[in-house]
């Protein structure tokens, strides 16, 4: 039997039937926030115009195979039931079969050409668009750590970048595999825990682009997501200038008492002065030794990871790009996390959470605390390192640092019981002036027994004054 | 004759009906009814679960489960359709239609068949006991570590996956290295490797896959199993382990399992679209040889499921070039069945409705496929909703559309009665259109940045109307599966008997009676071309088309074993008693937990019971004849 006869059928009549093409395209909202079309970065365009590319060529084979299959249903149908008799009895053609094995081989040639092109052309940063900016993440559950290398910048869950410039991220995990995508912005990449990733990608436009981790990662993978805020340069540098300035003054009566609480119940995880550049500098330190902490006792740690809080009251977001921050969200997330993101640890592991001590009024002075945590103005006056107390006895000054901004009650308390670092009672009888000197200043030469080592940040000793740490070495022999 | 004495443990079972002739059956066409019992009522415990999934996400921000419940629910319901019902509705076919295809009485090793059965139904069961014993596997079907270990995944789910899934690895093995002799060595005289009928070609390519792959995800579960239960760190990177490494050990086995579970079902349509088209199937050779290929291809694709992971350019564009490789014979078997259509007179009554629903669906998840086998696109694809409506084009559309087709096409052989066809038709369209409500909109989700494996969603993200109509559409599937089991009802309460060849078929089973009887064959058939029965019937058609002189093929009156009587295998509980121990044995392993310290490491005592259970069972089995005294 030979092509023609085959194909007679078709010349007989039109293709009637045009199948209909899938309107996908058609209903795409390019401005919707994870919409992989609509794209603002040349990663996520040359995806997107690849994808609209093979997408083509499928709806025409598409139209072809399915137009055929349905000319072929309707024109070949038994029209009688009782119609028994047989139709010519063809067994194959060699003609054919060797058509439409190479005509798909040309199909799959034009697109594999560009695709490896394209894999290729997005191995790493262009090397002639100017100098690329680092920014380190590391993903935990369910939570993102972003620190900008070079520049003292630690903050979490919100990436901000600089338009027109590439940005190279060197990404980590702290725990289980996750994936990191920025869908206006470039297509993910697995995070590998034990190992490295880097991903660059570059914003053509401003914007605040919806990030997602993509790879399941446990009970709150859905709620892992984060933001990437690109700005013009000269903002990008305003706000890393701010991220390293101070916090202003607190001025409510509630952000005050929410201070103490917070130095109490929250600093054990949560950094909030990083602002001060060892501090920043010594975060990733302080989150591993939280970490180690966490798996040695899983059961019963009081620690874990957690994302950096310094100038919390500039973000949009709160609770991983989950809600947008403001009172009445904040208040709900402090009051029962679990029920805004189930899974999350804070009301496992916290002790206000575990002991059921947190009242409305703590929630309410939390609050307010967390929403008056921003920098100076670029103008203001540089206050010193620590919001120093200059009046009353060594002791109350000492106090005053124990309890304040410094955190050390968040770990410490003043009675025998041990929270994350051990009690302090009764520390002059164990402890040398210079002993207490040396645990402050450099945590790591001994560690008392029972407790995980290099937990305690190792930055006391630059981010203390002589005079704040002679003070609480009195305050703390007076224990 | 003389037999080593040995003291018979169990005696075997005598009446050929009851429960205990079930459970010591080892009748390929009764073990395959098991299958497809068995299969079917997994396919409607994960279809229940779907339908939660789809109800959880009908709406943004929605609580109906908690993340808890919806991570168990997604991982249930992959590791079950995948499986419990893809698999074994696969073998259940393999059952009935392999020996009636090739002219054979009973599979190569009738108890180990058995034993296969059993081994199936106890891991399956014991997974599912999971939901009620402290939470069900909630990893996600493809078990990524380091998710799995003991410190993120603490509770035993888990270990029941892990432990699970090696019992019915066992089964899937068993099973394979069944068809492949039973294919190699039991066709009847004449029947060539080429006069095979296609369904059959594609079983044993299929077995011979799953003979090779099942052994890889094997060696992932054990150290998986060692990882929780002992407290190795194969997968631990904390202690120089690689989670990668799970990842291509999951895939080396994943991506050939993708086609064990769609080969069958193009062998299928391969037989239906022939026999109700009135036409040879188009390209024989061609198909078989695609087959074959897809098969031997299937081993080299497999970081096309790990395009994101981030392997390095080199590593992604090779897989780019086998991957897209793959669609060529892919395509070769989808022009072949158009072409088999092509010039036919078609009969379109719910097997070829089911079909050709197969080819359509199949093109879609295809083309889909083909978009993201493009590293650069799949960055955006990957993990998303795009990737969860293409193989569910493959996997729905094609696999289960195909063993509908094939339920439709053998339900009168396997039970002697018609599945009404008007029912059927409505079966069909509302599981089609319900299909692709459900499915269609999936595309969009994941292109509009939907990621998978999400227990809800936020407001404004666009995705709310796709997801509503999509879980409408699961309901319509729902609906559709209510009309099959009405149909199936129905059809078995009916008196009206199916004739022995009711739709003019091709191939030898339709050459006997339906239901056939204990033997399948009275005599058996000597064969002489592809579609032998079909050229009995009209045995002028095999000079006019062929051009090739062929002697009549006449049934040959000769019966292989001679003289009157038909010698089947006996009935024996040995396989069902193996396959417990071995199950027990396995999951004995449950007592002992790495995070216990290792001095309280204490025996597992289930496992022990177990392996003397099995032991008793195997020297049982060893030493019992095949066929008892005297039966027949």
């Amino acid at each position: 039997m030979n092509l023609r006869r085959l194909l007679r059928p078709l010349r007989s009549r039109f293709l009637l039937l045009i199948p209909i093409v899938p309107a996908l395209l058609v209903a795409c909202n390019k401005e919707d926030a994870q919409s992989t079309f609509g794209t603002s970065g040349p990663i996520a365009d040359t995806q997107a115009s690849l994808f609209i590319f093979i997408f083509w060529i499928a709806v025409v084979v598409f139209v072809l195979v399915e137009g055929a299959l349905i000319y072929s249903i309707l024109k070949f149908r038994r029209r009688e039931s009782s119609d028994d008799s047989l139709p010519a009895q063809i067994h194959g053609n060699n003609k054919l079969e060797i058509i439409w094995t190479i005509i798909p081989v040309f199909i799959l040639i034009a697109i594999a050409i560009p695709t490896i092109k394209t894999i290729y052309d997005h191995n790493g940063p262009p090397s002639d668009e100017g100098p690329v900016l680092e920014i380190n993440v590391r993903a935990h559950q369910w939570w993102w750590e972003i620190d900008y290398p070079g520049e003292d910048v630690v903050t979490s869950n919100e990436i901000h970048i600089p338009v027109g410039q590439w940005v190279n991220f060197t990404m980590h995990s702290d725990d289980v595999i996750h994936s990191f995508w920025v869908p206006k912005l470039a297509g993910k990449l697995d995070i590998i825990p034990g190992d490295v990733r880097q991903l660059a990608m570059k914003a053509d436009e401003a914007g605040f682009f919806f990030g997602q981790c993509a790879e399941f990662c446990g009970e709150a993978h859905a709620k892992m997501r984060f933001r990437v805020k690109a700005e013009e340069p000269e903002e990008f540098q305003n706000w890393l200038d701010s991220m390293r300035r101070p916090p202003v003054e607190l001025v409510s009566d509630d952000a005050m008492a929410g201070q103490t609480l917070f130095a109490a119940n929250c600093s054990s995880c949560h950094a909030t002065n990083t602002w001060q550049a060892p501090a920043a500098r010594n975060e990733r330190t302080r989150l591993a030794g939280l970490r180690t902490a966490f798996i040695g006792n899983i059961e019963e740690s009081a620690v874990i990871p957690a994302p950096n809080l310094t100038h919390f009251a500039t973000r949009a977001t709160l609770g991983a790009g989950l809600i947008e921050l403001n009172s009445e969200n904040l208040i709900k997330w402090i009051a029962d996390p679990d029920d805004v993101k189930e899974g999350n640890r804070m009301k496992d592991l916290a002790a206000p959470y575990r002991n059921n001590s947190l009242s409305s009024d703590d929630v309410r002075q939390l609050s307010a605390y967390l929403l008056e945590l921003k920098p100076v103005a670029a103008d203001a006056v540089m206050e010193p390192a620590s919001g120093g107390a200059t009046g009353g006895t060594a002791e109350e000054r000492g106090e005053t640092v124990f309890t304040g901004s410094s955190g050390c009650s968040g770990c410490h308390s003043t009675g025998s019981d041990a929270l994350v670092g051990p009690g302090l009672a009764d520390l002059s009888s164990r402890s040398s002036d210079a002993e207490i000197h040396q645990s402050i200043t450099d945590p790591s030469a001994v560690v008392v027994k029972d407790f995980p080592d290099s937990v305690m940040p190792q930055i006391f000793g630059s981010t203390l004054s002589s005079d704040e740490l002679n003070d609480l070495i009195a305050y703390l022999k007076s224990l | 004759m003389t037999t080593i004495a040995f003291p018979t443990l169990i005696s075997r079972p005598t009446s050929y009906t009851g429960l205990w002739s079930w459970i010591g059956t080892v009748d390929h066409k009764r073990i395959g009814t098991l299958y497809g019992v068995t299969a079917f009522l997994y396919f409607l415990i994960g279809g229940i679960e779907a339908l939660i999934i789809r109800g959880q996400l009908n709406t943004a921000e929605n609580d109906l489960v908690s993340p808890e419940i919806y991570n168990q629910l997604f991982t249930m319901h992959g590791t079950t359709m995948v499986f419990m019902v893809v698999m074994p509705m696969s073998a259940a076919f393999f059952n009935w239609m392999i020996p009636l295809m090739i002219g054979a009485r009973d599979v190569a090793f009738p108890r180990l068949n058995g034993f296969s059965y059993w081994a199936f139904l106890f891991g399956s069961i014991f997974l599912n006991l999971s939901f009620v014993l402290g939470g069900a596997p909630d990893a996600g079907w493809f078990g990524y570590a380091n998710l799995t270990g003991n410190t993120y995944s603490p509770g035993d789910g888990v270990t029941f996956w892990a432990l699970g899934l090696t019992i019915l690895g066992v089964a899937s093995l068993a099973a394979s290295f069944n068809f492949v002799v039973t294919i190699l060595n039991m066709r009847a005289p004449g029947m060539g490797l080429m006069k095979m009928p296609v369904f059959v070609w594609m079983a044993l390519v299929t077995n011979v896959l799953m003979a090779l792959a099942m052994p890889v995800i094997a060696v992932a579960l054990i150290q998986l199993g060692l990882d929780r239960v002992l407290g190795t760190n194969f997968f631990n990177p904390v202690a120089g382990g690689d989670p990668v490494l799970w990842q291509h050990l999951f895939w080396l086995f994943g991506h050939p399992e993708v086609y064990i579970l769609i080969l069958p079902a193009m062998g299928i349509v391969s037989e239906t679209l022939p026999v109700f088209s009135k036409k040879p199937l188009f390209g024989y050779p061609a198909i078989v040889l695609a087959g074959a290929v897809i098969g031997f291809m299937g081993w080299f694709v497999w970081s096309h499921h790990m395009f994101t992971v981030g392997l390095g350019p080199a590593a992604n564009s090779a897989f780019t070039i086998s991957t897209m490789l793959i669609a060529v014979p892919t395509g070769v078997k989808i022009f072949n069945w158009m072409g088999t259509v092509w010039g036919g007179k078609l009969h379109l009554n719910t097997s070829m409705l089911f079909s050709l629903g197969f080819i359509a669906m199949f093109v879609i998840g295809g083309l889909s496929g083909v978009t993201h086998a493009s590293p650069p696109t799949d960055a955006q694809q990957q993990d998303t909703y795009y990737i969860v409506a293409h193989f569910h084009y493959v996997l729905f559309g094609g696999s289960i559309l195909g063993l509908f087709a094939g339920g439709y096409y053998w339900w009168p052989k396997m039970t002697g009665k018609r599945l009404g066809e008007t029912i059927g038709k409505w079966h069909f369209w509302t599981m089609l259109i319900g299909f692709n409500l459900t499915f269609g909109p999936m595309h969009w989700l994941g292109l509009n940045g939907m990621p998978r494996r999400i227990s809800t969603y936020a407001e404004g993200m666009g995705w709310e109307t796709s997801n509503a109509i999509a879980t409408v559409g699961a309901m319509l599937i729902a609906v559709g599966v209510l009309i099959f089991i009405i149909n199936v009802i129905r059809t078995m309460s009916s008196k009206q008997k199916a004739e022995d060849d009711p739709w003019d078929g091709r191939t030898l089973e339709w050459s006997i009676p339906s239901p056939p009887p204990a033997y399948n064959f009275a005599r058996i058939p000597q064969v002489k071309s592809v579609d032998d029965f079909w050229y009995t019937k009209h045995p002028e058609l095999l000079h006019d088309e062929r051009g090739e002189q062929t002697e009549s093929a006449a049934p040959v009156e000769e019966d292989t074993h001679g003289g009157g009587s038909i010698h089947l295998p006996s009935m024996s509980y040995y396989p069902f008693v193996v396959a417990i121990g071995m199950s027990i044995g396995i999951v004995g392993f449950m007592d002992i937990r790495a995070d216990i310290p290792s001095t309280d490491l204490q025996l597992p005592w289930l496992s022990v019971v177990g392996i003397v259970v099995g032991m008793w069972g195997l020297l049982g089995w060893i030493f019992e004849p095949v066929t008892a005294e005297g039966g027949h």
